[in-house]
């Protein structure tokens, strides 16, 4: 059964079908040739109670909130202003692009869509200000994939609803290895621009007067951000709740940068229901597969294959660690943690390992994902938004932010505390 | 032929925005209900709609996701082909889909017809007739099945004719 799986998902994947489709065709033929009984009787059930979730209706409007932002100019705002903090570092307008995009990942839950954001403010300066184009969109699309570690992240809710964790905790978990991570990149960006000043471009200087002008730019990300965040923790929202909140005070900012219009809002509504559906078809189909292979045992099969390994629990955690590194160059983000949640998750908890930690080790394993070639969404996006230039410019540009990324992988192995501290304390 | 798949996409476009509209007015409802727990009335029933919104906008947006050709494809391979092999994977995609629409508004049908008999009530305080609810969703897979047989049956006409661009327009792939 487990051979089916896997070759059945590469194989059926290859064939281009999508991605949320062959779930759904792995999940008959586990019915058609595995199970003892009649699965998929059942299934117009698991389609109702797995879509009759409140939880996700977080994902549409986490969604609407990043595209409503974009719509209304306060993207560029945001952009400037950081600019205006971080650009004299060795690296420049590249520290920029890292700042805005853990920035957006604060209020954005998509990694593409913060990449994506990213890349549409900042190329135009690239090209007028003369930056080496490799590293700095390198650096927009590894920070872009921010997006899905620092909270609110629809892949953590996904995550949450598919393992039963609970996703505030998971949010909270994600807090400290998201903000590392960006420090990190801004380490590695500084380090190499030192090394190789070419690489990098002119450092920017700003007065303090620009500076504390520009914070009030900074004003509209930050007031959305508290207060998403803070309802959440003061007690007022739940996470879905709080993201009702974002959509608010996200009208309301566009209102205030006369951004809104009906196409606008017809835009931004019709973006929404297209990326909801097409993640929610992966969801159900991962759903579904789900209880196949639970039916149909693959818990036990599982089990007994890796007690035949008799390898200790952290070489099993190396070896889940190094399959998905490799399917994540040829899978993208959701997709992949989808459709290795129902297999892998079951194993790590009865490894002794924390769900919530291996969450965030997930999380930080598919960014990583979005950016290694062939199939890395984020370079895509971000390669999109210039004129011209070849894909390998962003491939070899992400590079230093991939190694960062396996440090950080390493350290939380190493010290699981990083991502638990938060969690358990508060 | 190009009439057939305008319309369908236009009914899609359609479908797009009356989701998003419900999701609209789905945020203004859970920001009603916060409002009121802090003034200690409980209405308590956002949770419960939300979830009723969310089931019916996945089974229509479906539909508007694939006339937007959204779903997400891994096309390394396929976009390794030419123009006619390309448009074998689009239609092996396709009937891929359209054989899982099927199946599932097939298998979604009867839940609906037991809610029906049996009178179903939810199990909450809003005691809501499940009929209601549920018939939105069915109606979405019911069109899901739909809207992808008639693409499919479009596409191989196409494809007979050897009109791979029109192919590649309607189901193909996002290419960069």
């Amino acid at each position: 059964m487990l051979p089916f799986t896997f070759f059945g998902l590469l194989g059926f994947l290859a064939l281009s079908i999508p991605v949320g489709i062959v779930l759904f065709l792995l999940a008959f033929g586990i019915d058609a040739f595995f199970s003892p009984f009649p699965l998929m009787r059942g299934l117009g059930q698991i389609l109702w109670s797995s879509s009759n979730h409140s939880t996700l209706i977080a994902i549409p409007l986490f969604v609407l909130i990043g595209e409503i932002l974009l719509r209304s100019g306060v993207a560029q705002k945001t952009y400037s202003a950081l600019n205006a903090w971080v650009s004299w570092l060795p690296g420049g307008l590249i520290h920029a692009n890292i700042a805005t995009a853990t920035m957006f990942s604060a209020t954005s839950g998509s990694s593409v869509a913060t990449a994506a954001t990213v890349a549409t403010v900042a190329t135009p300066q690239a090209e007028k200000l003369g930056y080496d184009q490799r590293l700095f969109t390198g650096s927009i699309a590894a920070g872009g994939t921010l997006g899905i570690l620092i909270p609110p992240s629809i892949n953590l809710i996904v995550y949450g609803f598919l393992t039963e964790s609970s996703i505030p905790k998971l949010f909270l978990a994600g807090i400290v290895p998201g903000i590392s991570m960006a420090l990190m990149f801004m380490i590695v960006t500084v380090i190499i621009c030192s090394l190789w000043p070419r690489l990098g471009g002119p450092k920017q200087h700003s007065t303090w007067k620009e500076k504390i002008v520009a914070l009030k730019s900074l004003l509209p990300v930050l007031l959305l951000l508290f207060s998403i965040v803070g309802s959440i923790y003061v007690g007022w929202a739940t996470p879905t709740e709080a993201a009702a909140v974002g959509v608010l005070i996200s009208f309301i900012l566009a209102m205030a940068y006369k951004a809104c219009s009906k196409k606008m809002l017809m835009d931004s509504l019709a973006g929404t229901v297209r990326i909801t559906s097409m993640i929610m078809m992966v969801v159900l189909g991962a759903y579904v597969l789900n209880f196949a292979l639970t039916a149909a045992g693959v818990g036990r099969t599982l089990q007994m294959l890796l007690e035949g390994l008799g390898l200790s629990a952290l070489a099993t955690l190396l070896i889940i660690v190094a399959m998905y590194i490799v399917l994540g160059f040829f899978i993208e983000t959701l997709s992949l943690m989808v459709a290795t949640i129902p297999i892998v998750v079951p194993i790590i908890v009865q490894l002794g390992y924390d769900k919530i930690w291996f969450g965030i080790l997930m999380i930080i394993l598919v960014e990583m994902a979005l950016i290694t070639p062939p199939v890395g969404l984020n370079l895509y996006v971000v390669n999109s938004a210039r004129k011209n230039g070849k894909i390998s410019d962003v491939v070899v540009g992400s590079l230093p932010y991939v190694g960062v990324m396996i440090l950080m992988i390493i350290l939380l192995i190493a010290y699981p505390s990083i991502s638990l501290y938060l969690p358990t304390n508060f | 032929m190009l009439r057939i798949i305008d319309l369908l996409k236009r009914i899609n476009n359609g479908v797009a925005i009356a989701a998003g509209l419900v999701l609209l007015a789905c945020v203004l409802l859970i920001l009603i209900d916060i409002l009121l727990r802090e003034f200690g009335i409980s209405f308590g029933g956002s949770e419960e709609i939300s979830g009723y919104v969310m089931a019916s906008v996945s089974s229509w947006g479906v539909c508007y996701a694939l006339t937007e050709k959204a779903h997400v494809r891994i096309d390394v391979i396929r976009n390794k082909g030419k123009e006619a092999a390309r448009s074998i994977f689009d239609l092996v995609a396709l009937a891929a889909t359209s054989y899982v629409a099927v199946f599932a508004a097939y298998h979604v049908i009867p839940v609906v017809e037991k809610t029906l008999k049996r009178n179903s009530l939810a199990n909450t305080s809003l005691e809501t007739p499940l009929i209601i609810p549920q018939a939105i969703w069915m109606a979405g897979w019911i069109w899901f099945a739909v809207t992808s047989c008639v693409l499919l049956v479009c596409a191989l006409v196409l494809v007979i004719k050897q009109k791979h661009s029109q192919v590649n327009d309607m189901i193909g792939t996002e290419t960069e």
